[in-house]
């Protein structure tokens, strides 16, 4: 039997809960600045792409990323013993940052690692990645399932999966919560659509866009594990090997951060007063419940 | 005889009132533990013995009523407000306890602006009396990461430590007086003044008591200036833990008290300053804080000495003052840090011990290695110090793993309690104390009387003194 070679792309992003409000600021750095590779240059792992000041905070797994990555660990777990053999490949197209994740995905047994070498930031530049993970799928030619996440954090229209599946020629489904191997070549998914959630068959090669799903952690692998596949290989590739011009593409793309606003969801409060909690649910009932209780 | 469950309700009910004895069975389970067991707590498995009731104590007068009822009875008695404890203090070990809980008495008495005190009740969360005395300019100089959560009252029987206590010291070093009740009932009252010589420092005897001699019910601290627009903030790279020990005995030895001197290892490190820290180093970091000059000449004096030792490489100081601003634990982290021990398994836990500057980096360097070769499943195991002092520092081991092939009620069994004991008994090898900031609770019991030596004879004698019938939170501090 085949195995099934699932690929999943990953992004690194800035974690933005780490980031002080204060530095939510349209910076210097904005998109409308993509006029040549010496501005790309000195913008590479500046963290200021998306124009708000990110270098000083953490990088994390973006979280729909993450999810599609423990899928296809439990995908690969729930054929081990008598089902389809799976093949796992991981590739992040970034700099220096994604190297320990590809480490961490090596040790829990993702025997493909690949970083696609990019100088500039890519943020808001959706068909610039996309091409780069098409080319390098259709060059490397080892993938019948891709799947990344839907969205990746607040500077991603959402629009990857789309734009990799159109270069691909491949059928593309998205807001996917589960997967499920059938055979080496057809899965069965669950995604959610307007009405609710939705199971389909899908035959490969696809494109899975994982959505909110129930499975949003990634496992840890332990330290003797890492120690098992330190010196495994991480693939490195850069962008002209795929004969994609990355300012050239940057300069096609016409995002343009303007500015910013708080959205305050702030809403007004009552603290309830009284000795007891009896007393306080007495009057919550009283003077707040009640009433929404009579329009029923 | 012992009361039946009913009986201690009814008792209880009578003292406070029915609306303040709580008796709803999920309540009363998690009130059997707190987050030394929060893997069984996560998973819906309770493995202590469930309390008769918990107690909302309201005033001062009904911790004493519950207290004399408890003590008539022989019932034992858990002390809690914030719910903060790690270390298994809460942990109701006897069948049928009373969880004496005080955190509706949460009124801040006054704030003294001139004398620079403040007192509140034991159930102010630390976070609402730092609030409302920065309204006035003022801090109250403790900052641990249980700031949004912790109560007053918690913090002092636990002798809590915050982030900032290199400069502000511990909460040992800001109680100016306090007020406690004891078993049978006796309120007493340590009154507010600077310093006095008349005879032993009894704050003492109720900071750190963990609930086992008295219910602490109010305290008095001491005040700060609040000045954040003089800190600064630096951090460094350097090569190895034992030249970061040795810068940081160089500044404190040398007079420099920055509020914040931390030193973490590569592995701690990584998880905190992996997006502007080259793998495989350790990092250095300080605050300067106080009045202008002070903090100049603080920073100054820092950088004079960090430059004696040309491993250490500067890093920008947003980038400390950005994670700093990040550092604190509230109900959201709490939620995630939940979700993500259910889905994965996998578990963060800590330890935390002191040291002089000889040992300290012997006791960090022989605990990590016997952790990682003795323990399963270990995913990450490293550590920081974080609170430094002129005769040596402390040492907060960081460590996760996963827990396989056990039920959640063996994963304290299987892997903490291993691995406490490694770090004990690593740290008394070499001369350390075994606990630093979180408490002795019920998980390090075990070690308490090597921890004491000769002394424990001291300890013994308060507990027999001031809790001659044995029912203040059993098996905490004292084994059982």
């Amino acid at each position: 039997m085949n195995a099934m070679r699932i690929l999943v792309r990953f992004k690194v992003t800035p974690d933005y809960e780490a980031l002080r409000e204060a530095d939510w600021a349209a910076g210097e750095g904005d998109c409308s600045d993509r006029s040549g590779a010496a501005e790309a240059d000195a913008r590479a792992g500046s963290g200021v792409a998306s124009g708000v000041e990110t270098r000083y905070v953490p990088r994390i797994l973006d979280c729909f990323d993450e999810s599609a990555l423990e899928m296809a660990l439990r995908m690969r777990d729930a054929t081990a013993s008598d089902g389809v053999p799976v093949d796992l490949g991981a590739i992040s197209v970034g700099g220096r940052e994604v190297e320990p994740h590809l480490k961490t995905l090596q040790a829990l047994g993702y025997e493909r690692a690949t970083r696609v070498h990019v100088d500039a930031g890519l943020d808001f530049a959706p068909t610039v990645t996309a091409s780069i993970i098409a080319r390098y799928v259709q060059e490397t030619n080892k993938t019948d399932l891709l799947m990344l996440g839907c969205r990746n954090g607040p500077d991603d229209a959402g629009t990857l999966p789309f734009l990799v599946a159109e270069e691909l020629g491949w059928p593309c489904v998205t807001q996917v919560t589960e997967v499920m191997v059938l055979s080496d070549d057809r899965v069965r998914v669950a995604h959610m659509v307007d009405d609710g959630l939705l199971r389909v068959t899908v035959r490969l090669p696809c494109v899975l866009g994982v959505g909110n799903a129930v499975v949003a952690r990634l496992r840890v692998p332990t330290l003797t594990a890492r120690l098992a596949r330190r010196e495994a290989h991480i693939e490195h590739v850069q962008t002209s090997d795929l004969g994609i011009d990355v300012v050239s593409g940057l300069a096609g793309e016409s995002y343009v951060l303007t500015g910013l606003e708080v959205v305050r969801r702030d809403r007004s409060g009552t603290i309830i007063g009284g000795q007891t909690p009896r007393e306080k649910a007495q009057t919550l009932f009283d003077s707040h419940l009640k009433s929404l209780m009579g329009k029923l | 005889m012992s009361l039946s469950r009913e009986t201690i309700v009814e008792g209880l009910k009578h003292i406070l009132g029915a609306d303040s004895v709580v008796t709803d069975e999920r309540i009363l389970r998690e009130s059997s533990i707190d987050r030394f067991r929060m893997f069984e707590d996560i998973h819906g498995v309770y493995t202590q013995p469930i309390p008769a009731a918990v107690a909302m104590a309201r005033s001062t007068e009904q911790v004493a009523g519950v207290l004399r009822f408890a003590n008539e009875h022989g019932i034992n008695v858990v002390a809690r407000t914030g719910r903060t404890a790690t270390e298994g203090g809460l942990e109701t070990a006897v069948p049928d306890s009373v969880v004496l809980d005080g955190s509706g008495m949460n009124q801040i008495v006054v704030i003294d602006a001139y004398n620079m005190q403040a007192t509140c009740q034991c159930g102010v969360p630390l976070q609402v009396l730092e609030d409302r005395v920065r309204e006035q300019g003022l801090t109250t100089g403790h900052s641990p990461q249980s700031k949004p959560l912790a109560h007053m009252g918690g913090l002092t029987a636990t002798r809590s430590i915050g982030q900032l206590s290199t400069l502000y010291g511990g909460i040992e070093d800001m109680i100016v007086g306090l007020e406690a009740v004891f078993p049978d009932g006796t309120v007493t009252r340590i009154k507010n003044v600077p310093r006095r010589a008349v005879g032993p420092d009894i704050r003492h005897v109720i900071i750190g008591n963990e609930g086992t001699l008295c219910y602490i019910t109010e305290v008095t601290v001491k005040l700060f200036p609040y000045l954040p627009e003089n800190n600064i903030f630096l951090g460094y790279t350097v090569d190895t833990m034992k030249t970061g020990f040795e810068v940081l005995r160089e500044v404190m030895v040398n007079g420099y008290r920055p509020s914040v001197a931390r030193l973490y290892d590569p592995a701690d490190g990584a998880y905190h300053f992996a997006h502007f820290v080259p793998e495989g180093l350790s990092v250095l970091i300080f605050v300067a804080e106080g009045p202008a000059g002070i903090a100049k000449a603080t920073a100054e004096g820092i950088e004079a000495i960090v430059a004696r030792h040309p491993e250490c490489r500067k890093v920008e100081s947003r980038y400390i003052s950005t994670w700093f601003a990040d550092l604190n634990w509230g109900p959201d982290k709490i939620a995630r840090e939940r979700e993500g021990i259910l889905q994965t398994g996998n578990i963060n836990r800590t330890t935390e011990v002191s040291g002089d500057w000889g040992c300290i980096n012997d006791i960090y360097e022989n605990a990590l290695r016997r952790i990682i070769e003795e323990i399963p499943d270990i995913t990450m195991a490293g550590g920081h110090s974080s609170h430094s002092y002129i005769n040596g520092t402390n040492m907060y081991f960081n460590y996760f793993y996963n827990v396989v092939d056990c039920g959640p009620e063996e994963e304290v069994t299987k892997y903490h309690t291993p691995i406490n004991r490694i770090i004990c008994e690593e740290t008394l090898r070499h001369g350390g104390a075994i606990v630093h900031h979180h408490g002795l609770g019920k998980a390090r019991t075990p070690w308490v009387k090597d921890e004491y030596g000769s002394s424990y004879y001291i300890l013994e004698g308060l507990k027999r003194a001031f809790d001659p019938k044995g029912i203040m939170n059993k098996g905490t501090i004292i084994p059982a």
